[in-house]
Parts: C-alpha cells; structure tokens; sequence
C-alpha cells in the first residue's frame, strides 16, 4: 500500500520536472488532484441534460421509481454545478420543478403556482440525498487528505488498481461529513465509494458502474446507491439520454421556474 | 468436520484476498441491481385524474351526520407547440351531492386557459386565464392579490388545495429577464360585473371584476437573497405595496415574510360597500404580514410555524360585538370570497411527515387558531400513493364559541375518504 503525503508528492514532482517528463504536469498527482480528474469522469465540463431514472428497493421488493429530467451548468465563480430538475414520472408529480443553486433551493409546482424555498435537509426522494441526485463536484466541496492504493472489487465485481482517496467536507455545502472513495488508477473512473456523518456512522455506499461512452470520454451510467443502516434498502440510479445542451442563466432563478418547458 | 475445515479455509482465503472483497450485502444489492428493468418515461404534455370522495360532516345544529359524495375530473395540458409558442389549458369539474351551491351539483373550474410568445431568451408575453399567484407564506399569502372569488368550488380547507383549486384571472403579461433577476407587468381588465355559478360557466366576474395592475420585481442580489417587491393597483383602491423575503438560517431551517401595505378600508366597510349597506369611510394605512419558519428533520418531517396578522380585520373588541349585530353575517359572507380572516391575529402551525412509518405513506397536520376569540380548525390527512393512484383519510374539525371565526360554521367535523386514479 502506498500513500500519497505532501511529502511524496513534492517528491514526485521534483522527480517529474529532474526526469522532464513531458505531459506531467496534465497528470493528477495530489489527493485532491485525483479527485478533480475523477469529478470530471463523472461530469461533463460543459451545459448538459440528462435523464435519471431511480428505482428504489427494500428487502428485495421495488418501493419507488422516479424519472427526473436533470439540466446542469456549472457555476464559473464556484466551480459547482448548478442545476434545474423536473419531474417526469411519477404522474402524480410529473412538471414539478426544483432549482439547485448551491444552497439556494426552490420547488416549484404547476399546479398550485407556488414557488416554495427548501432547505438542504429537505429530501427530494427516498434514499437519494439531493446530492446524489443532482450533479456535483466533489473537488470544490471536500479536501481530499490521503490517496492511498488498493485492489478493490467494483460494481461488476472485477478486480481494479485504484487509490483510496479519502476526504472531509470543506465546505457547508457539503451533504457528508467525510467519503472514502476509490478511483481507478490511470483512467481515473470513480469505483466506489463510503459516506460517513462525523460521528464515523456509514450512512451510505455507492458503487459507479456500466462505463461507456458517453460525450467523449467512457462516463458511468449507473450508480447503486446502499444503505449504511439497512443494506436491504438500494437505490438504482440509471443516466440516459446525456446531452450537451444550453443551460442559460436566465433559467436558473426562481422566477424562471414557471416558465420552464425545455422541449 | 473435514467439509467445515475446508470451507473454514475457504473463507479465509477468500478474506485475505485483496481488501477489495466485496462484503456480502453490497454483492447481493448489485445482484438485485443486475436485475432491474427500467423503463424511461418521456415528458408528457397532460396530467389528467380522476377523484371521488365519501364522507360526511356533523352537523352543529342537530348533531346530525350528513352524507356526501363528490366525483371530479381534472385535467392539465402544457404543451410547446411551436418554437417559443406554449399554450396552457387546466380545468376541474367537481359533481357534488349534495351540492355546493344552489345552482346545480357540477362545478366546472376553468383555472387556466392561455397562450405564451417568448419572442426572446430573455422577453415572454402571456395571454388568457392565468392563475396568478404570488406568496412565500404556507397559510396565508397577503401578497396573493388574485385570491379574491377564485375558488368556485372547496375541496378540502388544505392550503395546498385552495391554491391549487381556483380559476385564474383574464390578463395580459410581459416577464422581461436578466442575469439579474426579474421585472413582470401584468394588466387585468374589467370583463364582467354578473357574477354567475352555473355550471360551466367561465364566471368571469369572480376574477376580472375590476381593472387591476402589478408591477413585480426580483432582483438577485445573491444566490441566497432573492426579495421580491411588489406594487398593485385596482380600481378605486389606493396603490398597494408587498414584500416577500426568504433565507436559510440553517440545513434544516427557513425564514420567511410575507408583507402588504397601503392605505385600504376596513374589510367590514368594503363588505358594507359592496352590500349597499351605508359605511363611514375608514380608509387608513394598514398592513398584513404572514411570517414563519419551517423545520425539516431528518427523518422527512417538516414543521412550520406561521404568525398571521391581517390589518384590516377586525379587533378583538368589535369582533366580540359583531355576533349580534345584523352586519354579521353580510361580513362572514364576504370573508369567505375573499379569503381573509375576519380578525386580525392568527397562529398557523403546519406539519407533514413523508413516508412516515411505512413508504408512500404521507401524514400531514394543520391548526389554524384565531388569537381574537380562541377559535380553531384541525385537519387530519393520511395518504397512501401508488405509482398511478393514491387513497387519503381527512378529517376537520371546527371548535369554538358561536359566533367565532370557526365555531360558527355549520359542521363540527368532517370526514372523507377519497381515491385518486392518474391516467
């Protein structure tokens, strides 16, 4: 097992620039580094939409299913995604509006013409935090301490060479107090991963799979999403229809949000 | 004991292989996942259900029980059929027995019918029925200025169903928006003075009986501090100003105010006014303000606590006198159009727990308590949602003196139990 210290990577880092070797300074070499590349796998670094399909599970019987249309941008100040989600399906719920704005929240609903202000706490579905739900960059929300390498199994349990990222939340934007994550080592893939609250309670395990490619570069398509408390409850998220496409300002402020009609 | 040998050395091989062992349960949830199916929904332009209801309300007077039953059909259509065109159309019929009005057992609700022109990314113009809503407060919205007449037909006393439940107002709309926020001017005529509840009439006095302009603006200030002002004016009645503030003082807390101001007239002399009933001009500056806070647990139960005051109302002293005054019931009977309370303080406390106990089950909770005479409302609902239908239990109950905000209306309580079917 090898861990990456400040030390190490200073060391590398000389040894990179003694050996001059070409293209070093594109490969991600710190904790945090690795992160940001492995954020990247996971999002676009441009205006997308997608949808997302979530099906969710208890002791092994179907309990929800939801198909959300997502539309993200990422804030150039921040670095944070911003994004519009609308309701699909459920019929019961289908055109409802939440705009994510960093800790800016809104609901809105067609039906009753109200525009209502969430809090963070205030969960769009079952298991899925809105974190989970709606693109973010790890990177800007967490301080990725230590990158350690282990063989670990993935989501279609091969074995994969990947660093142990391990990271605390930075900010109060932060949904998780600190994730352990496991990125594959040289193409960066987001593997799997542990959230904790800080009293070191597991509170869930994600596991990225079915990579392909998607928008350039092989993306995953799949998030199953287990329950620290009860892993009989799963959450499936599925990505499809990912697109690039403008997201302008103009649409993520909540007076927009009842004139949002994206087809 | 030589096959609990072997898989005792099974089992440790296999746990001192690489650290990346998958432990059990997350090898039987990805199992599970391998074998889902899923089905991606499009977008669809309709939301259409179908409602029917059983209950009954006990009667103040005789103690009585009286059945009803309601049927309603509800539709909603949104639909972009050109670049930058969307035409809306939303509409209820509730059948009730036994009827809500004397007019007949069917009350058809157009809520919205209209057209939009976004000519530009940043400029839309709207034109019809458009139910007009403004407000960040749960109970009770000061700066909701198109409440007055809306609803032709109650549902439930749920203010998630009275905002819902209502006809729009006939107007012309232009949104212009910037990075910045927000500038809307909207002008509502005058189209109809006969009021009419038959059937399927578009009622267009309830909604667009007087001229009527709001100037909104929302400035982003921040991506935390959103206000919106707001300036109406209507017919012969003096310029009107609201304010409505939101912020996040924790993950799990909201703040919010909602405030309206100008000079006015008592609503009891607007009630005489309109009734023909001679009234001293009172007109003054006065203020409603609805303010509260909404806490949300973990566990997915959000509580909101809402102070209500509603300037024009009335004070605690005339309000104690006006039971036996014949005045009484011409006010009770102008409040109810116009959706105000007839005093001037109230406490609104609201509660919803999502899945509570078991999934899809939704438990939610509501007290409206009138500060001036101790009256209330309580209302119970339980609901149970499928993926194409839900099922729901309300109950209400009304308690208080008899000539007191809620204690003068003709139930006690009432209960229903009601399905829904989306198709």
């Amino acid at each position: 097992m090898r861990i990456l210290n400040p030390t190490l990577i200073c060391l590398s880092l000389l040894c990179a620039l003694a050996s001059g070797a070409a293209g070093a300074a594109s490969t991600p070499v710190t904790p945090q580094e690795i992160l940001a590349a492995s954020d990247a796998v996971r999002n676009p670094d441009f205006p997308f939409g997608m949808t997302n399909t979530l099906v969710e599970y208890k002791n092994g019987q179907q309990t929800d299913t939801s198909t959300l249309g997502i539309y993200s941008k990422a804030d150039p100040a921040s670095g944070q995604f911003r994004s519009l989600i609308r309701y699909i399906a459920p019929a019961r719920d289908a055109s409802k509006l939440i705009l994510f704005s960093g800790k800016d929240l809104w609901f809105y609903d067609p039906s009753s013409k109200a525009s209502i202000r969430m809090s963070p706490q205030q969960r769009l579905l079952g298991q899925a935090s809105n974190g989970d739900v709606v693109t973010v960059n790890l990177a800007k929300d967490y301080k990725a301490v230590t990158a350690s390498e282990e063989d670990t199994q993935d989501g279609e349990k091969k074995t994969r060479h990947c660093y142990k990222v391990a990271m605390q939340a930075a900010t109060p934007d932060a949904t998780y107090h600190h994730i352990d994550m496991w990125i594959e080592v040289g193409n960066y893939h987001p593997v799997k991963a542990r959230f904790y609250a800080d009293s070191d309670k597991l509170l869930k395990s994600a596991y990225y799979r079915k990579y392909e490619k998607q928008l350039g570069i092989e993306r995953p398509t799949e998030t199953v999403i287990i329950d620290g408390l009860d892993p009989k409850w799963v959450t499936v998220m599925r990505y499809s229809e990912l697109v690039k496409r403008d997201v302008p300002d103009l649409w993520l402020q909540r007076e927009y949000l009842p004139r949002f009609k994206p087809e | 004991m030589k096959r609990f040998i072997l898989a005792a050395i099974l089992s440790g091989l296999t746990a001192a292989g690489p650290s990346s062992a998958q432990e059990d349960p997350d090898l039987e949830a990805l199992q599970l996942a391998d074998r889902i199916e899923t089905k991606t929904e499009a977008p669809g332009n309709w939301r259409i259900f179908g409602e029917a209801s059983l209950g009954g309300a006990v009667l103040r007077s005789t103690d009585g029980f009286q059945p009803d039953q309601r049927l309603s059909f509800d539709a909603r259509y949104d639909n972009t059929f050109a670049a930058g065109w969307r035409a809306v159309l939303s509409d209820r019929l509730d059948a009730d027995n036994p009827a809500q009005t004397p007019f007949g057992h069917d009350i058809n609700t157009i809520r919205e019918a209209y057209l939009s022109w976004q000519p530009g990314a940043d400029l839309l113009f709207d034109l019809g029925r458009i139910n007009e809503r403004n407000g960040v407060a749960l109970g009770y919205n000061p700066t909701d200025y198109f409440k007055a007449s809306a609803v032709r037909s109650y549902v439930s006393v749920d203010p998630n169903s009275l905002k819902e439940n209502r006809q729009g107002s006939v107007m012309f709309k232009a949104q212009k928006l910037s990075d910045y926020g927000s500038a809307t001017l909207l002008y509502s005529p005058k189209l109809s003075n006969s009021v009419s509840y038959g059937d399927f009439n578009p009622d267009l006095a309830a909604t667009n009986n007087t001229d009527r302009w709001l100037l909104t603006i929302s400035p982003k200030l921040s991506d935390e501090f959103n206000p919106k002002l707001l300036v109406v004016k209507a017919e012969q009645v003096p310029v009107q100003f609201g304010l409505n503030l939101t912020s996040l003082i924790s993950d799990a807390a909201v703040v919010y105010l909602e405030w309206s101001g100008g000079r006015n007239e008592s609503q009891l002399t607007q009630a005489q006014q309109l009734q023909g009933v001679p009234a001293p001009n009172d007109t003054a500056f006065r203020q409603r303000v609805s303010s509260g806070v909404t806490y949300t647990t973990d566990n997915k139960i959000s509580l909101t606590v809402e102070y209500q005051y509603n300037g024009a109302g009335m004070d605690q002293q005339h309000w104690d006198h006006l039971g036996t005054s014949p005045l009484y019931g011409l006010y009770r009977y102008w409040l109810q159009s116009i959706q105000e309370s007839p005093t001037r303080r109230s406490v609104f406390l609201y509660g919803s727990w999502q899945d509570a106990m078991i999934n899809h089950l939704d438990l939610s909770a509501m007290e409206k308590m009138n500060l001036s005479d101790s009256s209330r409302l309580s209302w119970l609902e339980a609901r149970y949602h499928l993926s194409h239908s839900e099922y729901a239990l309300q109950w209400q109950l009304d308690s208080g003196s008899r000539f007191s905000e809620f204690g003068a209306v003709r139930q006690t309580q009432t209960w229903a139990l009601l399905g829904r079917v989306y198709f």
